[in-house]
This record gives C-alpha cells, structure tokens and sequence, in this order.
C-alpha cells in the first residue's frame, strides 16, 4: 500500500517511519505532480500557517481535497486537523472536509504543552499535545468522537477522515499502528458511509 | 493525567518545526511579514546579528518589551534569545511564556566556562554548535534542538556549510564504530558517553538539527537542508535585504523544494538585492561569534 504524506513541513518524517514501520511504502507529498496512485493520506502536525503558504506554490492542497472527497483513507494530526475543519478559530479554513470547529493553540503557548492520558477507540495511552488545537464544536450527527483526554474530544471521525489534536505517531504505540495498519488497509472504521 | 514541559514536549516542538523557516524580527510589523510569509517561528531580538556586529559592545537578551511585542503579534512559536550561562535571563524569558529559548553566541556571553542548566526549565532551548563535542554536551545539558552556529550577521555561509559537514562527518564516525571504540571517541569529541550511546542506538543526532549563520538566499537554505539539516534559521537574510516579504517567501518554498532545481531557480528570480554579505578572513578572531561557547 502506498500512504502519501503531505511534506510542506511538520513530522511527516515521523509519519512516514511509523508507515515503514508497518510494511507500506511512505510517500512524501511536496507537488501535485508526487501525488500519483497513492492509497492513503496523512496531513501531519507542523504550523498551518506555514503550510498554507508554502500551499500557495503549487496548490496541491487542492488535489488533496479532490482525493478527500473521493473517499480516500486520511489521517490528520494536529494543524492537518487545522486544515480539514470546517471552522477555525484564530486561523484560516483552508480545505474544509470535516464538520468541526477548531481553536487553535487553544491550551496556550508551548509552556502549555503537554503530556496527558487519551483514550482512543478502546485503549488508553499517554500522547503529546504540542501547542495543540481544541475540537470546539462538532456540527454534524455524522462525526463520531473516537478520542477523549478528561472529558475533551481529541479525535473524531466522519466518513473516510480521522483527525486528531494529539501526536500518535511521537509514540508508535503497538495500539496506534495495528489501528493504523488496519486504517490504511482497509479504510475499516471509514468506509461505512 | 496530564504533565506539561517533559521532555518529549519540548522534543516535539522542534519536530513540528522541521522543514520549515524560523526568521529574526525585531518588531510586530517584522514578525507580521515572517508569518505571512510562511515562517515556522519568530526570533524577537532587539537588533538583528549584522547590526549587533556593526555596532560592538555587550550584546544582552532583548528588552521584555520587544519580546512581548511580538509574542501579542502572531500565531506562531516566538524564540528569544538568552547570553551563554546567563540563566537568569533564561529564568526572564521562561516567565514571560517564551516558546523556545535560544542560549546563543550571537549575544556576548555571561559565563566562559558554564552553559545553562537546561533541564531547569519549562521553555524548551536551542543551542548552537560547530561539531558533535558541542552538540552533544548542549544535549545533555538539556538542549531540545540543536542548530549550527555558522557566522551569524556575515550573510556568508561558508561557516554553515563547515558545521554541518564536521557534525555530520562526526556523527557517522560514532554511528559506525565497533562498541569498543566508543570510549575513545566518547574522549576525542569531548562528547558525553550517554549521548554517543544514543546516537548508536537511533543512528542519528537524538535532536532535531537547523543551519544558521550566514544563510542569505534560497540557494543557500536548500544546500543547508541538501547536506542534512532539519530546517533553516535566517537572522539578517530577511530584514536586510532589498525586499523583504519578497525575500522570506522564497527562503520558505526553497526550504519545503530544497531537491528541485527548477523551483529553486523559479524562486530565486527578481528577488532584488541580498543583504551585504563579509568575508569571513576579513574577521578577527575576536570578531568571530562562532568562537564563543564551551
């Protein structure tokens, strides 16, 4: 299987070694002209800012949003969740996909940063939350809360998207990439729209 | 549960920024361009290294005022920067809720035999080196990034490039070496044993690693990121040169399209004058920044 992962700049090196770490073949997306055949996506956690201007070069990000909207199996961390809301607080949408509004560096400066407890699907882990965005409103019946940290929503799904406020892939947990593994296999806990 | 400021947090910060572009600016309207432009993080300084160079005397962190100025302007992480062993001005920094502390050269430094007590603190550091000894003793002082120190204020990039090639060189020394020989090179760099011992384990530097100092076009941050490095620091490139916003665009699409010439060349068209750049024989040895820090 071939995962792209949008390479503007972030972690995607850290995305990328959890998809070699699983057996699939990692793609770093700079250019729409890198974006052939791929079978999964990651937008991963960075500056959003930076990433929307370095967008302006090429505008991939509109090719990326096509792939979305087809259905393809995406992952975002972090500013990639920025990306996908459908509403930002303190920033910019730029390819709305998912039907949250998100605030971003919403616990405050890096000082703030911080590890905490998130359960995600059926485990509970310690992950990274690094200037981190908050899930401050889910508009639609269709985004399922798949995350928590204390009572906070962290991570949600709707149809083909995962996005999460939260580092998985700081951690490569045996839970996150057997979920990841399956993810991208199988688009399981997407495709059922 | 939740704890703040762990190490791996402050890790995780510097991972964020990797490939990306972190801009000096001494104002608001300064630290307005660099986002704009698409900067990963701001340094807010009082004056930019070529000027600090121009005018001499004791360079001291920047006053509270410039820094908070540009900490209420933008969205993105703002660095600041403290002098070598000058942990009260770290102390300063971190109350104000600074994003990354730099423990620079470029400022005259406090303490000519002790860097800061990194691990003390809740902002994650920065530090400055020109081989893997340095790298490794600023790690293991608590360093959460590491950066080269070139020849910052020189808009020369001659001494980058030297850095870079010595701790890559260096570290592929230590990620090739029989388990025997780990003492002995533990001994040559200067280099804490604990940290060489991680670098075998991960086959790399356990930091993240930017160039700085001297970095003046694109070309310059694409040959910075093509020898290795995790991303690009610009003090002076950016605020002397002919354009500025201009300027800091094309720095930032070179440093995400560092392996594709016909973007680099795109990039690098009509982008009016580079700042002054000096050569660096023409430096006194007193004159050289890179000199200091132990």
């Amino acid at each position: 299987m071939k995962v792209g992962i949008l390479s503007f700049q972030g972690s995607f090196l850290d995305h990328s070694k959890s998809i070699l770490e699983l057996g699939h073949e990692s793609l770093l997306i700079k250019q729409s002209k890198d974006l052939t055949s791929v079978d999964a996506l990651i937008l991963p956690g960075g500056e959003s800012t930076a990433m929307k201007k370095i967008n302006q070069f090429s505008n991939l990000l509109t090719d990326i949003d096509q792939l979305i909207k087809d259905g393809i199996p995406t992952l975002t961390t972090c500013a990639g969740t920025i990306l996908l809301a459908k509403e930002v607080i303190g920033g910019e949408v730029t390819i709305p996909n998912i039907d949250i509004e998100v605030t971003r560096n919403a616990y405050g400066r890096q000082t703030e940063s911080f590890e905490g407890s998130v359960k995600f699907f059926e485990n509970e882990d310690i992950y990274c939350f690094i200037r981190a965005p908050k899930i401050s409103k889910i508009f639609s019946d269709t985004v399922n809360v798949i995350a928590q940290h204390n009572d906070e929503v962290v991570g949600v799904v709707q149809k083909n998207v995962v996005s999460l406020t939260f580092h998985p892939e700081l951690n490569n947990d045996e839970y996150y990439l057997n979920w990841l593994n399956d993810f991208i296999r199988e688009g399981k806990n997407v495709r059922s729209f | 549960m939740k704890i703040e400021s762990t190490n791996k947090v402050k890790k995780g910060l510097a991972e964020m920024l990797k490939g990306g572009v972190i801009m000096d600016v001494v104002n608001a309207e300064q630290a307005k361009i660099a986002e704009k432009a698409g900067a990963v993080a701001v340094m807010a300084l009082e004056r930019i290294p070529a000027d600090i160079r121009a005018d001499g005397g004791v360079a001291r962190m920047s006053s509270v005022g410039v820094i908070q100025e540009v900490m209420d302007s933008v969205s993105i992480p703002v660095m600041a920067k403290a002098r070598i062993g000058h942990f009260v001005e770290a102390q300063i920094l971190d109350s104000l809720g600074i994003d990354f502390i730099d423990e620079s050269e470029v400022l005259t430094p406090a303490d000519e035999i002790n860097h800061i007590n990194k691990q003390n603190f809740k902002a994650p550091f920065v530090c400055g080196a020109t081989g893997l000894g340095e790298a490794t003793r600023r790690i293991a002082e608590g360093a959460s990034m590491i950066r080269t120190k070139g020849e910052a204020g020189t808009g020369n990039v001659v001494e980058a490039v030297r850095h870079m090639r010595t701790i890559t060189n260096e570290l592929n020394e230590v990620i090739a070496c029989d388990e025997n020989e780990i003492v002995a090179l533990s001994k040559k760099f200067r280099a804490p044993l604990n940290v060489l011992e991680e670098i075998k384990e991960q086959n790399k530097l356990p930091v993240v690693n930017f160039a700085a100092g001297g970095i003046a076009t694109p070309a310059d941050a694409a040959l910075m990121m093509q020898l290795g490095c995790d991303g690009v620091f610009v003090g002076s490139g950016i605020f002397k040169s002919g354009d500025p916003a201009e300027r800091a665009e094309a720095i930032v699409i070179a440093t995400t399209n560092y392996n594709d010439p016909k973007v680099l060349s795109e990039v690098s068209k009509d982008l009016g004058e580079p700042m002054v750049g000096i050569n660096i024989d023409t430096l006194s040895e007193e004159e050289k920044l890179a000199k200091r820090g132990w």
